[in-house]
């Protein structure tokens, strides 16, 4: 009887495996398809900034570039100012994502493992802001910015980062300090480090990836703004990738291809970037555990 | 005298001041970049306002115009919502599959990951101004496919019914950090419970419904919450693509703020449109809180 | 230690000869705001340099910013008290700029001079002139000839402009469906056009001049009453829209950005576009079109739009040397080679459209349109004759009314979901009230 159930068992089992198999195989296909799907986008831009506009327009559409005309490239970056926007890109994102990185692993840290009065309440006001629409806050910054005479530099796109990095970033930091054994901190205090140096030399070490990770999510955030740079930046000369891309549009509404150039051009950088930070997302994120 | 010293212990003045220096940054944000030009923005709304001129008090008028006398109010809350309506659900849907195919063993997972999460690392606007060419009416590819399968073409960008489900089409293509946020999830999932349903002879579609979706509802909870927020605020297609068009159809409410406020000049009246905007995200996320209890399983030891 | 001894002294050396360089100069500076692409910020900046070489006493700093973002970029400084000293604005924001103390005066600018600008393209604020655009730009009618010619059509005369029913007859005899059928052939197919026959631009101010055309008017020529509400506007407006929905014979464009070349003539599959004049210098010359042009089509009566933007001095500090650059600056003389001769302006001053004024611009070998007969009768005889000035040299609050909410309230027409009676039925109250708006 007993191995009567056991037999049973087993050719579940391997019906089960069976059936799994297929599954697997199913789910595989499905993601397949979806990634191609996902994909054609970007191949369709790409073919795309490589035809003349005559090509364009032409109708069936070609799926392939008729002639792979790469001088396009050439052309199109002789009128998008590709270097220069890029540079002025990073001088907003870089100072943005060390500005982020460092105050919220200051501000998770205090929530995380220092006592002080009305931590309540600021973690409530924290938790509040991320609730609250930013865009209402739109009008009154800009007037505020306006007068202060700082419209158009980037010091309104640069400062609101050195401000916390927003509080989502806040909590991921302190998600992942409470991960970090305290015994590590007591000893330390014992040893007769002050609260800074804990953080320095034992938090810091300890959370690193997390930190990469808030200035991942920090990089793509601005990476992705059109808003706000287009609020605060219309001088030409202080113009990022977004904007130039938004002019170059503008003024060569007729250019599709030089747009779709231009387009894929400005793709690169987030791609590099991806394939440079990928490894950390999944990671960190899993760290965080994100139930907070 | 006991308390007292209970207080003084629980607050050390070293540790209170390392506190105040860490949290100075974050406080200055909360203040000066979120609840103070909030509460400007309800004063500023009780104004008329064209920027040059002078500011001019006129109470609640900004908000008796929208309701009684703005062509495109209405049609704009309509357009907001139902792009919030739609992306949040088609965001949520396609990256909860993707991440749980994602989650299964198959061969190239990173790259998978990759490529889902690619679109969501391009600059939106590059990525506007390429589905603006996918999506065109005249010349575009999706039309092409369609008329070549013996369909009519489709007005994609190019009527008010159409426009917000093609651009939903789009967030949902953009949704790789909900599937980044879902596997995170996923994978946190504890192994013991999936092998003690095995034990028991639960298939796949069981562990689905009585062990993942449960383990993940505090995720899809903060998904939910955070991508509603962020879509009720959608601007960046009618910025770069649209123009709010066509008639109300893409005419979100904070590119109606925007334009009210930095095209029209009229900075009062966009105060006004950011307060209903602010006071429509307030509502949802109340329901969705009020909700929240019924829906949502905590592991035991997660609760603080 | 020595190497940092070195850099110190680098440093220190630098500093001397830059305070030296600043020392010496004790010219007054001001800055010049404009919009524009990069061809136009060279030729701004070649201007630029000719006036500060000219002189001694000003030195003029130019400030890029976009066409999309430029008013609101000016109200933003104008807020912070940081306006430039003169700079470009837009057509639509004079009347706002003029009404709210930012324009200086402009009643002296061109008092005794030998050039006076047209009439027409005087801005004015219950009939006070406030300003003066750069220069003229007319909406004409942009034909390839190579289709045309392909068609066996006459071209479009210069003489004699088209009926709106004839323009929609030729349009028909120049659209072919994917099997080569016309739009009233048996079997003709809308969903598969290869060439369309026409496009008029509805980016919306170049609107206007259907109503016009057809009897009608946006506005009161005293810029105080709305009547885009007329049967005879709300016709032409529908006319307009119903060459795409009815007839077939245009490409669909809901949501017009300022790109009628672009939708229409330059896609290489329209054989008709109506747009500005500017087209001539800005597009035509790297469309690789052979291309002719004619006047607009008539629906009841002749006439065409005029517009352009202008340059004037805003009210601060250096008020008088921005206003001896903003003479200088606005005479065609300055922009002579980069703007005129190209074909991007056509020239303020009465005298250009004269018989002799005329040749200096038209005749000259450099001019892009190389027809000098045709360019006569379609730039100036067209303008001398037909031209009206566009809504926004006397209505306040275009911005408001023509751009935001005429422009959103038309989506609807263009894609043929309402029709134009109720779609401007439907904001003819929010009209009135802006335009009266302070």
């Amino acid at each position: 009887m007993i191995a009567g159930i056991e037999r049973r068992g087993r050719s579940r089992a391997r019906s089960g495996k069976r059936r799994e198999k297929i599954w697997n195989v199913t789910c595989f296909i499905l993601l397949v398809l979806l990634a191609v799907i996902v994909m054609f986008p970007i191949y369709w831009i790409f073919r795309s900034s490589l035809m003349s506009n005559a090509e364009l327009y032409a109708y069936p559409p070609a799926f392939t570039p008729p002639a792979w005309r790469w001088e396009n490239y050439s052309a199109t970056l002789q009128s998008f100012d590709y270097w220069h926007f890029l540079g002025n890109t990073m001088k907003v994102l870089v100072p943005s994502v060390i500005g982020a990185v460092i105050t919220a692993t200051m501000g998770g840290y205090a929530f995380a493992r220092l006592r002080f009065r009305g931590k309540k309440f600021l973690f409530t006001l924290c938790v509040g802001s991320m609730l609250l629409p930013s865009m209402v806050t739109l009008v009154p910054l800009f007037v505020m910015w306006a007068k202060i005479g700082l419209v158009n530099t980037y010091w309104p796109l640069i400062l609101p980062h050195f401000c916390g990095g927003g509080a989502f970033n806040i909590f991921l930091i302190r998600q992942f300090i409470k991960t970090v054994p305290r015994e590590l901190d007591e000893a330390a205090t014992i040893d007769g480090c002050g609260y800074f140096r804990i953080l320095v030399f034992i938090i810091v070490p300890a959370i690193k990836s997390a930190m990469i990770v808030v200035g991942l999510l920090k990089f793509i955030e601005m990476w992705n703004d059109l808003l706000q740079q287009v609020t605060y930046i219309t001088r030409r000369d202080r113009y990022t990738l977004t904007l130039g891309l938004n002019i170059f549009k503008g003024s060569f509404n007729d250019d599709w291809s030089s747009i779709m150039c231009a387009t894929c051009l400005s793709f690169i950088p987030g791609i590099v970037f991806y394939l440079i930070g990928q490894r950390y997302f999944v990671e960190g994120i899993v760290m965080t555990g994100m139930k907070n | 005298m006991e308390k007292v010293i209970k207080r003084k212990s629980k607050y050390n003045k070293a540790e209170s001041r390392a506190a105040y220096i860490c949290m100075l940054p974050s406080v200055i944000g909360l203040v000066c970049i979120t609840y103070l030009p909030m509460i400007a923005s309800f004063a500023l709304s009780l104004f008329s306002w064209n920027g040059l001129g002078n500011m001019k008090f006129i109470g609640f008028d900004n908000y008796v115009k929208l309701f009684t006398n703005d062509s495109k109010f209405y049609g704009s809350l309509l357009s907001t919502l139902k792009y919030a309506g739609l992306s949040v659900l088609g965001c949520m849907i396609f990256s909860l599959i993707v991440a749980m195919l994602l989650n299964r063993k198959i061969p190239a997972r990173g790259f998978f990951r990759g490529v889902f999460y690619l679109p969501y690392v391009l600059p939106a606007m590059a990525v506007y101004l390429g589905w603006k060419w996918l999506f065109d009416y005249n010349y575009g590819f999706l039309n092409y496919v369609i008329t070549m399968a013996g369909g009519n073409r489709i007005k994609f960008l190019d009527d008010s019914l159409m426009v917000t489900p093609s651009l939903a089409l789009i967030a949902v293509w953009l949704s790789g950090n909900l599937i980044v946020i879902f596997l995170a999830g996923l994978q946190n999932v504890p192994r013991v419970y999936h092998e003690a349903a095995e034990v028991d002879g639960a298939n796949g579609f069981h562990r689905l419904i009585h062990i993942t979706i449960p383990c993940m509802t505090p995720i899809i909870f903060y998904n939910l919450l955070m991508s509603l927020v962020t879509n009720l605020q959608v601007i960046t297609p009618a910025l770069s693509l649209t123009k709010g068009g066509p008639g109300t159809g893409s005419y979100y409410m904070c590119y109606m703020l925007y334009n009210k406020a930095f095209n029209s000049h009229q900075y009062g009246y966009g105060s006004a449109i950011a307060v209903i905007l602010f006071i429509l995200i307030a509502i949802f996320t109340a329901i969705l809180f009020s909700t929240s209890n019924g829906w949502i399983f905590y592991e035991g030891d997660d609760k603080e | 230690m020595k190497k940092l001894i070195s850099l110190l002294l680098c440093l220190t050396m630098l500093l001397t000869l830059s305070s030296m360089a600043m020392a010496e100069d004790t010219r007054v500076h001001i800055t010049f705001s404009f919009w524009g692409d990069e061809t136009e910020a060279q030729s701004v900046q070649a201007n630029l340099d000719a006036f500060n070489a000219s002189q001694d006493r000003i030195f003029v700093e130019p400030m890029q910013i976009p066409n999309e973002e430029y008013t609101s970029t000016l109200v933003s400084y104008a807020i912070a008290d940081q306006l430039p000293d003169c700079g470009m604005v837009n057509e639509n924001a004079v009347l706002y700029f003029a009404r709210n103390g930012v324009m200086a005066d402009v009643s002296t600018m061109y008092e005794g001079e030998a050039l006076q600008p047209m009439d027409c393209i005087t801005f004015k604020d219950a009939g006070v002139p406030v300003g003066y655009s750069s220069c003229n730009e007319i909406l004409i009618l942009y034909y390839n000839k190579d289709m045309f010619d392909a068609a066996g059509e006459p071209y479009p005369s210069a003489d004699k402009p088209y009926t709106w029913d004839e323009f929609i007859a030729v349009s028909k005899r120049l659209t072919l469906d994917e099997n080569g059928l016309h739009p009233d052939d048996e079997g003709f197919n809308p969903e598969k056009i290869v060439q369309y026959g026409c496009f008029v631009n509805n980016w919306t101010w170049q609107l206007e001049v259907w109503a016009l055309s057809n009897g009608g008017a946006w506005f009161s020529e005293d810029g105080k009453e709305c009547l885009i509400n007329s049967p005879e506007a709300i016709e032409s407006i529908q006319k307009v829209a119903d060459l795409a929905l009815v007839h077939h014979v245009a490409p669909l464009n809901v949501i017009p950005e300022d790109n009628g070349v672009g939708v229409g003539i330059g896609s290489g599959a329209v054989a008709m576009t109506t747009d500005g004049t500017w087209r001539l210098g800005t597009d035509f010359p790297t469309l690789g079109i052979n291309y002719g042009i004619a006047p607009l089509p008539v629906m009841k009566q002749e006439v065409t739009s005029c517009t352009s933007g202008l340059t004037g001095v805003f009210a601060g500090k250096h008020q008088a040397e921005a206003y001896e650059f903003v003479k200088w600056y606005t005479r065609e003389e300055s922009s002579w080679d980069s703007l005129v001769l190209t074909g991007i302006w056509m020239p303020k001053s009465e005298y250009y459209y004269t018989e002799e004024g005329m040749k200096e611009w038209l005749g000259n070998d450099a001019y892009p349109f190389k027809d000098i007969e045709t360019a006569k009768k379609v730039l100036v005889d067209y303008t001398m004759n037909y031209a009206k000035p566009a809504c926004w040299y006397f209505t306040p609050n275009t911005q408001i009314t023509t751009n935001e909410i005429l422009f959103t309230a038309l989506q609807p027409v263009w894609s043929g979901e309402k029709t134009a009676e109720e779609a401007i039925n439907g904001i003819y109250e929010e009209m009135v009230e802006a335009i009266s708006m302070e």
